[in-house]
């Protein structure tokens, strides 16, 4: 047990620095502090020492597996960190003249048009931080086009009940009232359920393909034919564009729109919950209206690229102060540099690691299938899946009373990070498993057996988990009853 | 070929386990008519050694705050960011974690976060801070909605919120784009000659759900004036407070003057400028919002049998669970910024802050006195108190000093007014954080003087 408030040392035991090369300044007397911040006093040892003993409590894709449906866990290669550390990166300003940041904005460039290219879209911003940011960007773009071309009476936007909770959520701030229709009984989208809810009101239709539920949609080319007859967007998830690079691509199935996750497709490390990046990419009807600014490349009379900023139009204006996070955008291109054109061999590696971890779960030889209580089942059904599945745990509640929640917890005694657990809402006791394409087939082979070992266990034991893990089960309820929020740094 | 993944050449076994016999047998589902026809058109995949050369060589072409001497703030400050604190954070067990929705497997993350919700708490003078947001113009965006589900129901003013006029105007664009779908109306607050807020003014914001004020304002100016701001817009009016953290070591934190939201740029603590992200808004506040806030919050919780243990608490308010009636969408914030931000505290430690304080005030005191001797150059507020920046008024157009700065000096110069507010063209912002000697000060006073000599 390290207590970071624990330290309370003689000042000045932390980090020395040099002296204020002035005391000629004042401070308001109203404005004097008058008792510095309860911080810790310790020395680099302490210090290094503390988050060193609390990363040994933390679970990476470092560590282990880490199959969380829907968050694309890959690994994140090094060198990435590397050239972010680099000077010319991190101590950039942003408000520095263009002629201070041509290599940062060759990249922003080559990033815009690789974006677009692989989505099948005309214009990307790299501005919006991260995937809910981007989905607000873009219903922002949409709500000013629609405003521009007087159809602001389009205030509703549609979700399948399979949606990310993010999508409602962005478009509720926009103003949109959200409706969400059923999905059929095969988890599939309702066309006909569609039909019925679109109509002049409707401002945007939000998909994700492959759904959430890892399945492509096979009728996506037709649901966005539905909305675009009413008048109204299609608005593309991109949480699962790690499935179909090279394959297919939202322009093909009719999307206006698109956000792609640098921190899951291009691999920004997700840092314990971000930082990450969520582009847009948009058709051209809705480019003038993306957040400014873009990088424009523009050529001199001697043939020299140069790269400047560019306002669109009818710009939304900013939906971050700066130019989006950066860093992450030059990690994601360190990333895409690395696979090039192999970005489809990438996608084949994904859908064929989650088709072969279904395959083994669901396959157990009759040795392993006679020592099991009860097998889970598809959360919904499919010859093929792509980069994800979910598996319902229903049939092994029934049968032992172990829940999914049971299973994850088990899992984490493995050493394994827990599958994501009881989403999508519509399949219950639902687990959500994502190994992507950098899990070995050996890796994959262990995970399953041991998935497969925790369904022979005692259910006690599993009901019990996890045993193995730094704390025992959390209590969750007791937290948000209490809400002990802070330290009270009450050692002095 | 890309030497990323693992299974590469074991396909046809993988393959053959499910029965099928070519990797077109997983795309199946995939409707003709919406297939790519043609490959994706990018070039071949590099290995590590040419990545890194060409990165080398590209950011190479890139000038920077750390090259040179520099003098540009306006929101993202130079820094010295100690070693220690990239090495540890960067550790795979923090950088390549996901959101800690397993508390077990994550209890060292959840505690940093937890003792990083502390030392904002500490820093600001409020009870509760979340993990982050993503800047601090999303942290004050949000902190207004937040204020406006709070205070909405009694306000007097319905959904009305007050802004300083001296908010930047890239922040305030966030801002518009944060409020406008709840169709909240946003007032300006004018502000005095010595550009410090009109308090007589304020008055007219009683009843409204929200003021936002900044402090130090956007001209690096010290108000004493928001001490009283509270008292005149009333308890049921939240009053908002944006801060550069780093002040708040000399600084009273708002909270001690009334303030019920704290928001912020992060930055300085933990990371440099990097080009304006990734970085980390601040957002703290007191009690009465604590349901209504953004944002992940860890809470301290025991496990089953009874051992101290962290967990995301208050997860009822997030669009996973809440969806359209989240209160906000952030789902991804900026932890591991946030993180570093932490580490860095911890190191500073209370007499750190307050040194940093004093070394960004110092470098700021002393840039205004040899700016200020110049013939020709004139504050903008001469009765001012300043931290980290101060407006000069020129001659002549700032964008012509900057570019002579930069062009035959090789100094960035400063913020030229005019960009954010066009009348101000003569204007410029110049900033001194602890990064700033006495070298950098003298080259910069010399360069101004060569510019307006070439003008006489």
């Amino acid at each position: 047990m390290s207590d970071l408030f624990a330290f309370n040392g003689a000042q000045g035991a932390g980090y020395a620095q040099p002296k204020p090369i002035s005391e000629a300044f004042t401070i308001p007397v109203d404005l004097q502090r008058s008792k510095l911040p309860r911080w810790p006093r310790a020395s680099e040892p302490e210090i290094v020492r503390h988050y060193t003993w609390l990363s040994t409590r933390s679970h990476g894709i470092d560590s282990g597996f880490y199959p969380l449906g829907s968050c694309t866990m890959k690994h994140n290669p090094r060198v990435n960190e590397r050239i972010v550390q680099m000077p010319g990166m991190n101590d950039l300003h942003a408000l520095a003249p263009a002629s201070h940041l041509q290599g940062l904005m060759a990249i922003f460039h080559e990033m815009q048009e690789m974006l677009a290219h692989c989505a099948g879209m005309d214009t990307v911003t790299l501005q919006p931080v991260a995937g809910a940011q981007g989905e607000f960007t873009a219903m922002r773009c949409i709500q000013e086009y629609h405003r521009e071309i007087g159809q602001s009476n389009r205030d509703k936007v549609i979700v399948p009940d399979s949606a990310h909770g993010t999508n409602p959520a962005s478009a509720a701030m926009c103003g949109y009232d959200i409706i969400e229709i059923p999905s059929l009984e095969n988890g599939r989208l309702d066309l006909d359920a569609l039909r019925a809810v679109v109509g002049d009101d409707t401002a945007a239709m939000m998909v994700t393909n492959p759904s959430t539920l890892g399945i492509f949609e096979p009728e996506i080319a037709e649901a966005s034919e539905i909305v675009h007859a009413a008048g109204g967007q299609m608005y593309y998830d991109g949480a699962n564009f790690n499935a179909i690079l090279g394959k297919t691509n939202p322009g093909l199935m009719g999307f206006d729109a698109v956000h792609y996750n640098l921190h899951k497709t291009f691999s920004q490390p997700h840092g314990g919950g971000g930082p990450g990046a969520g582009p847009i990419g948009v058709k051209e009807h809705l480019s003038d209206y993306l957040p400014a600014p873009l990088v424009v490349a523009d050529e001199d009379e001697e043939g020299e690229i140069w790269f400047d900023w560019y306002s669109p139009p009818k710009s939304i204006g900013k939906v971050q102060q700066w130019h989006g996070n950066s860093g992450a955008t030059v990690r994601a291109w360190a990333f895409y540099r690395r696979y090039g054109c192999d970005l489809e061999k990438m996608s084949e590696h994904a859908v064929l690691n989650a088709n072969y971890l279904r395959h083994r779960i669901m396959n157990p030889s009759q040795e392993v299938l006679n020592q099991i209580h009860a097998m889970p089942i598809d959360g919904a059904p499919a010859d093929v899946v792509k980069h994800e599945f979910t598996l319902s745990m229903t049939p092994v509640k029934d049968v032992t009373g172990v829940t999914g929640k049971d299973m994850a917890k088990r899992l984490l005694d493995y050493g394994y990070m827990a599958p994501t657990l009881y989403f999508p809402m519509i399949v219950p006791e639902c687990l959500m498993f994502e190994p992507t394409e950098t899990e070995s087939k050996d890796a994959i082979d262990q995970f399953a057996d041991d998935f497969l070992h925790i369904l022979t266990e005692d259910p006690e034991l599993v009901k019990t988990a996890p045993h193995d893990t730094p704390v025992k089960r959390v209590d969750e309820v007791w937290a948000a009853r209490n809400l002990i929020l802070r330290h009270p740094c009450d050692g002095e | 070929m890309v030497d990323q993944l693992p299974n590469l050449g074991r396909e046809d076994e993988m393959l053959a386990v499910m029965g099928m016999t070519s990797i077109d047998d997983l795309f199946t589902d995939i409707p003709e008519h919406v297939r790519r026809v043609e490959p994706l058109d990018l070039p071949p995949p590099q290995t590590e050694e040419e990545i890194l050369r060409e990165a080398r060589m590209l950011l190479d072409m890139n000038i920077s705050v750390d090259s040179r001497p520099s003098f540009l703030g306006a929101g993202l400050y130079s820094n010295y960011v100690p070693t220690m604190v990239p090495m540890l954070a960067t550790r795979g067990e923090f950088l390549t974690a996901y959101t800690p929705y397993q508390p077990e497997v994550s209890q060292g993350m959840l505690q940093a976060m937890w003792e990083f919700q502390t030392m904002v708490s500490e820093l600001v003078g409020l009870p509760v801070s979340n993990v982050s947001m993503y800047d601090a113009s999303t942290a004050a965006a949000e902190a207004l909605t937040c204020a406006v589900r709070v205070h909405d129901r009694k306000a007097a003013q319905k959904l009305t919120i007050y802004v300083s006029e001296l908010v930047p105007p890239h922040r305030m664009s966030v801002i518009h784009n944060y409020t406008q779908g709840a169709e909240i109306v946003i007032k300006t607050l004018p502000h005095d000659a010595d550009g410090m807020l009109d308090l007589t003014a304020t008055a007219a914001a009683e009843g409204a759900c929200a003021v936002y004020v900044e402090q130090p304002n956007a001209l690096g100016l010290l108000d004493s004036g928001l001490c009283q701001l509270k008292s005149i817009i009333g308890e049921n009016t939240a009053l908002v407070v944006g801060v550069q953290p780093v002040s708040l070591g000399l600084v009273a934190p708002p909270g001690d003057y009334g303030a019920d939201i704290v928001v912020g740029e992060g930055q300085p603590f933990g990371i440099g400028p990097t080009a304006g992200g990734p970085i980390y808004g601040l957002f703290a506040c007191s009690q009465p919002y604590i349901r209504q806030m953004p944002g992940r919050i860890v809470g301290l919780s025991r496990d089953s049998e009874g051992e101290r243990a962290f967990t995301l608490t208050l997860s009822t308010r997030e669009q996973h669970i809440r969806r359209h009636r989240a209160t906000s969408n952030i789902c991804s914030n900026e932890t591991l910024i946030a993180l570093m931000g932490a580490m860095h505290m911890a190191l500073l430690g209370p007499e750190g802050l307050e040194t940093l304080a004093r070394r960004n005030a110092g470098a700021c005191a002393a840039t205004k006195v040899a700016v200020l001797a110049l013939d020709g150059v004139e504050s903008v507020h001469p009765n001012g108190t300043h931290f980290n920046e101060f407006a000069i008024r020129l001659p002549r157009p700032s964008a012509d000093l900057l570019s002579f700065l930069d062009e035959e000096c090789d100094i960035t110069g400063g913020l030229d007014l005019s960009q954010w507010w066009p009348e101000r063209k003569n204007e410029l912002l110049v900033c001194a954080t602890d990064q700033i000697d006495a070298e950098d000060i003298e080259e910069l006073a010399e360069g101004i003087q060569d510019w307006l000599e070439g003008y006489e």
